[in-house]
């Protein structure tokens, strides 16, 4: 539901830097999207199409790297891939786990021209 | 599902209230103010050959503009030793309930409340009836709360020092888990009517929370809730939550509930 809203911050951001640049129109804009940052990429997609009409991002591109989850274990220090908030360590089997990458929510690049 | 949540779009009505106030549009509030950007850094790793595609590297949170204003908040709130709650839950789960009688009983505490709802005056109403000065936020479609909004409403609201505020925030356990207003502790409500398993359906939401209130635990001989699992399951996705097991309509449990809003007052 809030993908909306992050769109149009992605739009917004977007379009400033190009402006800031002297560029007229946007074709690509490059995001980093963790697996745990709560974001439905379909749906992003879905709203961004909709947000870019009428701004110098119109019918520009969307890329969207997934960026994997990563957790360390607090017990044993052990690091592995993790695609839910509810890790469980495969080394000791303990909940107590730290997310350390896969929040990501972050506007990458933006590709301008004229 | 975008085209019906619409949160924050330009025009669309975020509306600051508060009881007995007639309607009245902020058009601030809708439009997100953002910084004039000497703020943030951007890194402009491009050469300056118009003309061409080129792509200028940003490497910019996409919420960074909310966590800068969260942050702005936050320093309101210590400056003036404001201790700031984030109630979030899903919609039914007691939150105002829990709100009306938290701030009847506690007399000795400045208290205010900030009410975020898609629409009515009704949560405000019944805050304001117990006295407290209260602003509601209508957020017209949206389906959370967020830093600007906060901003405009505390500033209405004139906060004392040395008090409590409470964010009502939207009843919905997805969005507003993204959304940091620059509260001290977020709170998640879960009442014993809902499943036990809801930690683990809307993980984001307990992930992001420090305390977890399991509400309406008088209507545990009548359900099937199983509250060691709930906590467990809560425990599974955030192992720092703490609980408070309550009933905001009999008032069982809620003594470890005030000595834990009396202490964080003092701190």
């Amino acid at each position: 539901m809030h993908e909306m809203s992050i769109a149009m911050s992605i739009v917004d951001i977007a379009c400033k830097e190009a402006q800031k640049d002297g560029a007229k129109s946007i074709s690509v804009i490059e995001l980093d999207v963790g697996k745990l940052a709560g974001v439905m990429v379909d749906s992003l997609m879905f709203c961004y199409e909709s947000v870019c009409k009428g701004t110098p991002a119109e019918n520009s591109k969307l890329l969207v790297n997934e960026v994997t989850g990563m957790g360390e274990c607090l017990k044993c220090h052990f690091e592995f891939e993790i695609d839910s908030f509810m890790a469980l360590c495969p080394q000791c089997e303990s909940y107590e786990v730290k997310i350390k990458q896969g929040r990501e929510l972050k506007l990458k690049a933006v590709t301008v021209n004229e | 599902m975008c085209d019906s949540c619409g949160c924050g779009l330009p025009g669309e009505t975020v509306t600051f209230r508060k009881h007995g106030e007639e309607h009245q549009h902020h058009g601030a509030g809708a439009t997100h103010t953002h910084a004039d950007g000497t703020t943030h850094t951007h890194t402009h790793d491009h050469d300056h050959n118009h003309g061409h595609d080129r792509t200028l590297a940003i490497e910019q949170d996409i919420l960074g503009e909310n966590s800068l204003l969260a942050q702005r908040n936050r320093g309101y709130f210590e400056a003036k030793n404001v201790f700031t709650i984030n109630l979030v839950s899903s919609p039914g789960s007691g939150k105002t309930t829990l709100l009306e009688k938290t701030l009847t009983d506690i007399n000795d505490i400045a208290c205010a409340v900030i009410e975020g709802d898609q629409q009515t005056m009704n949560d405000a109403d019944r805050v304001a009836a117990t006295g407290v000065p209260v602003l509601q936020i209508n957020t017209g479609n949206g389906c959370h709360l967020d830093a600007e909004m906060i901003h405009t409403a505390y500033t209405e609201l004139k906060l004392k020092n040395d008090s409590l505020l409470f964010i009502e925030n939207v009843g919905n356990l997805v969005c507003p888990a993204l959304f940091d207003l620059g509260e001290n502790k977020r709170v998640v409500v879960i009442s014993v009517t809902e499943g036990d398993d809801k930690p683990i359906k809307y993980p984001s939401m307990f992930d992001t929370a420090d305390i977890c209130v399991i509400n309406k635990i008088d209507l545990l001989p009548y359900v099937q809730f199983d509250v060691a699992k709930c906590k467990e399951y809560a425990l599974q996705v955030n192992h720092h939550l703490e609980f408070f097991e309550l009933s905001a309509t009999t008032g069982e449990g809620l003594e470890a509930w005030y000595s834990w809003l009396h202490a964080s007052i003092k701190k």
